[in-house]
């Protein structure tokens, strides 16, 4: 005797529409996170900063993201020697953010706020640079963020009375390529050097 | 014959994306200029000034041909807004985040810089148009605002990337010195 299951699936309709769907869009959401993840490794976040520009006499705000710099790539030319030095560097690099405050008046900008930036470079692979200076006023802290022996990214912490400045570089850099950066891109100069070659965490 | 739910999922998603791109991308220079009379209460200079600054583009692109300074503009690319002895008063921090997200589907932000204490806004946003690059530049005061939208050369784009805020300001230096003349 053959018996039937209910079914809620109508005569003459298939059921391979939505049994396909919830696999196919559970594999786009985990592949989609696993990028977004890979991709903002080094990537700060620098938006808990925002609040600052409406008491800042200046505020700058670079985005140069990975359309971006692939932009910068076809822009610059491999036949001016300038521009060839910056193509170069920004080889491997996947973005350049920067935001930098200026204010009028000492302490507009709380320890909280700085906080919100260094907890981040606590995080797994973030070293923190030591013996590097800058030449002009404050404290400048670099950190580098390590994917085995790799450089993955790069965060500069420039803090000031009157001053705050986030740089953050996503993918492979070093002090060197920063210090052919700067100036150039939007990216502040902020006259770094590094002494003795020591890495601590 | 049965369409599945499956196909027309998908051609409703893809409709739905293509039609808001080409929305986005149709006319963002019109937007921008609508978004800061609605934001600020103020309107832009009318067609009278942008047939006046539209004939003398011609005078001046021969000049700058003729002489030392560089034309960072294609020719004929040049979409100009001005707005003069108006109040921008206003939270700039909340325009700027209209602003961001009226444009981030189709233009990509390349630097902005504020100031609390000059009222100050610069934005520059940029994207690709074929083998060149649209770049659209505004530039909010106390009193006055620009926006402009131009076409730009790989070689000129190039200026733009390596200094943002010299080459936005020239550019809307190019684009507003035609009404000075």
């Amino acid at each position: 005797m053959k018996t039937t299951e209910p079914s809620a699936v109508a005569p003459g309709k298939s059921s391979k529409p939505s049994t396909l769907i919830t696999p196919l869009l559970a594999v786009l959401l985990i592949l989609s996170v696993a990028f977004v993840t890979k991709a903002q490794d080094s990537r700060i976040q620098l938006s808990s900063l925002d609040h600052l520009a409406a008491k800042a006499s200046q505020t700058v705000d670079v985005n140069i993201d990975e359309r971006l710099v692939k932009i910068a790539a076809r822009a610059f030319s491999d036949k001016d020697i300038d521009e060839k030095k910056i193509k170069d560097l920004l080889t491997g690099v996947k973005g350049v953010y920067v935001k930098s405050f200026e204010f009028e008046t000492d302490g507009q900008y709380s320890p909280a706020d700085v906080e919100s930036i260094r907890s981040q470079l606590r995080g797994p692979g973030w070293s923190r640079l030591v013996g590097v200076t800058s030449k002009k006023d404050g404290n400048v802290e670099v950190y580098l963020l390590f994917q085995g022996e790799q450089v993955a990214g790069l965060a500069v912490l420039h803090t000031d009375n009157r001053e705050l400045t986030v740089v953050n570089i996503v993918g492979p850099v070093d002090l060197d390529k920063l210090a052919n950066l700067e100036g150039q891109l939007g990216i502040p100069d902020l006259e770094i050097e590094r002494k003795p070659k020591t890495k601590s965490n | 014959m049965r369409t599945s739910p499956y196909k027309i999922f998908i051609v409703l998603i893809a409709l739905m994306f293509i039609s808001s791109v080409v929305e986005a991308k149709g006319d963002d220079f019109n937007s921008v200029v609508k978004m800061i009379e609605q934001f600020y209460g103020v309107k832009h200079e009318g067609i009278p000034f942008l047939a006046k600054a539209g004939m003398k583009v011609a005078t001046t692109a021969a000049r700058i041909k003729g002489g030392d300074a560089r034309r960072l503009a294609e020719a004929g690319s040049i979409k100009l807004a001005v707005f003069e002895n108006q109040n921008f008063d206003g939270d700039f921090t909340k325009f700027r985040t209209s602003l961001n997200e009226a444009l981030n589907t189709t233009w990509i932000p390349l630097i902005q810089t504020l100031s609390a204490s000059t009222q100050e806004q610069n934005y520059i946003f940029l994207r690709e148009a074929g083998d060149k690059f649209n770049v659209l530049v505004i530039t909010i005061g106390e009193r006055e605002a620009t926006v402009v939208q131009v076409t730009l050369s790989r070689k000129n784009l190039a200026l733009l990337m390596k200094d943002p805020e010299g080459t936005g300001k020239s550019i809307t230096q190019e684009a507003t010195i035609i009404d000075q003349e």
